[in-house]
């Protein structure tokens, strides 16, 4: 597993793909903290949903990388297509994992909050990074070469399901009262927008944490299902 | 001999259009088997599916032993990757779980008897179709298979590494490997093949010989070997002074030309002959 990732990373890095989505991101970044003090929490949720995004640009070209001969021979050698994609996926959260310190300690490095990062707010807003990043990989799983031979499905379907995760909090107070729950069908990208918002950031025990198990449940079950649905189409 | 592996029953179609039907195959051990028909006969299908990389529609794969150490050559190895041969096969090995310092070694040598050792250094997707296909081929033998499985794998080989990867192969067929190879025209492996089936419009049949075929009277000299009356191919041996006459059938003379010759003979001369003189 340790040897495909390293062989994942290498080749990702000789293939130059991940230029455009991590040079976005760090653009993203740099233009949002332009000016200066910012909210900390209300700021960190932000620029989580941008990892969120950035996350699924990842995961697609990842799982790009090897052509289908190659990704066949791998599967062969390493006697098991979910340790393949297992790897793969593991590759793109190292790779996000490293773009959440950038986004957790740049605003801290260059003095861009109104106030310093408590032991509290750091620790929610990092985990918040991360699982957001996790489930933008979950999400592309499904919209990726392994799962969708047209590429224009591919996009059009992730731009789509990004577009209105984003926009759930909106499409819910628009929806008849009977279909409100639809919405608990949409990856919960924005689902810890409110409580973060609302939160003031005093202590570990002034916030709910169910919105973040249900990130962590939904993204572990897509990425379950990915897996499986991944190795039957072999 | 050891059953390797058993193929009942596989049927495969893509989309409308069914690629094999009921095709069943026992792979036994330290075998060279060979899968010969014309192109689309779904012979490829039928390689990816005993690799174990394509799934059939129904029918069973059994192999004797789980976790089966399996080598595959593609029709066509991939073309645009990133790593130079060596950093390929390094992380090839090491997926594999082969010790650091065994991988250098192997992977030296098999680099040298290749001749691929000066291009190491560049990328595969610097490389000819030929050097491209080398690599194809030292990636499924590094691990030492089991079973090694060649999709038409002398596309782009020149005439060395043809006999070289002959070679390899009898080297491995003596350390129990089993072989299961696709090849299209008349070839140098003719003389090492055990079994030949064809696929014909997805059905496997066993290569029949005939008695209305046709022989050929090889002469040979100075070409001692006594296990000459061990060659399947060889039908009937006569020695007369210092030449060696070999009867084989018109099918198998070429590979048996080539096995003389490989083994230091000479031909006189080769005549055309009746199966009843």
């Amino acid at each position: 597993m340790k040897d495909l990732i390293q062989y994942s990373l290498h080749d990702y890095v000789r293939s130059h793909k991940y230029f455009p989505p991590i040079s976005t991101f760090f653009v993203l970044i740099l233009v949002f903290y332009t000016y200066k003090p910012n909210p900390i929490i209300d700021s960190y949720a932000i620029t989580a949903l941008f990892l969120f995004v950035i996350s699924t640009w990842l995961c697609l070209s990842v799982l790009s990388l090897d052509s289908p001969v190659q990704r066949q021979l791998m599967i062969l050698h390493l006697g098991s297509s979910y340790r393949y994609y297992l790897a793969k996926l593991l590759t793109v959260a190292l790779i996000a994992a490293l773009l959440t310190v950038f986004a957790f300690l740049y605003p801290i490095i260059f003095n861009m909050f109104s106030d310093s990062v408590s032991p509290a707010v750091g620790f929610i807003s990092f985990v918040n990074h991360l699982l957001l990043a996790v489930l933008g990989i979950g999400v592309a799983g499904f919209f990726s070469k392994v799962m969708m031979e047209s590429a224009i499905n591919a996009y059009g379907g992730l731009v789509l399901t990004i577009i209105l995760s984003i926009a759930a909090l909106g499409i819910e107070n628009i929806l008849p009262a009977s279909f409100k729950y639809i919405v608990w069908l949409l990856p919960p990208a924005t689902i810890t927008q409110r409580q973060l918002i609302q939160w003031k950031g005093e202590s570990l025990s002034g916030i709910s944490y169910l919105p973040f198990l249900w990130i962590m449940i939904y993204a572990g079950v897509i990425l379950l299902l990915f897996l499986i649905l991944a190795k039957r189409r072999r | 001999m050891k059953q390797l592996a058993e193929l009942k029953n596989i049927n495969k179609k893509y989309g409308k259009k069914k690629v094999l039907y009921d095709v069943s195959l026992n792979i036994k051990e330290k075998q060279v088997i060979a899968i010969l028909g014309e192109n689309g006969s779904g012979k490829s299908t039928f390689l990816r599916i005993a690799a174990g990389i394509e799934r059939p529609d129904s029918g069973k794969i059994l192999y004797a032993f789980k976790n089966m150490r399996t080598g595959y050559v593609p029709e066509r190895f991939p073309k645009y990757l990133r790593f130079t041969p060596d950093e390929y096969l390094h992380y090839i090995g090491k997926i594999n779980g082969i010790p650091e310092a065994i991988l250098e070694q192997r992977i030296s040598l098999l680099l040298r008897r290749f001749q691929l050792d000066k291009w190491s250094n560049r990328r595969i997707n610097e490389l000819s179709k030929g050097n491209i296909q080398k690599v194809g081929i030292i990636q499924a033998i590094l691990q030492q298979p089991e079973l090694l499985i060649l999709d038409e794998p002398l596309s782009g080989l020149d005439i060395s590494a043809q006999q070289e990867l002959l070679s390899i192969i009898s080297e491995l067929k003596e350390q129990k490997t089993t072989v299961l190879l696709t090849y299209h025209e008349a070839s140098i492996f003719e003389g090492i093949v055990d079994q030949t089936y064809y696929i014909r419009d997805g059905r496997l049949a066993e290569e029949m010989l005939t008695e209305k075929q046709g022989m050929k009277l090889i002469e040979t000299k100075g070409f001692i070997d006594s296990d000459v009356e061990e060659w399947k191919e060889v039908l009937y041996s006569e020695k007369r002074e210092d030449r060696l006459l070999l009867y084989v059938s018109s099918k198998n003379s070429n590979q048996i030309l080539m096995r003389v010759l490989k083994s230091g003979g000479s031909i006189e001369s080769v005549n055309s002959t009746d199966v009843n003189n």
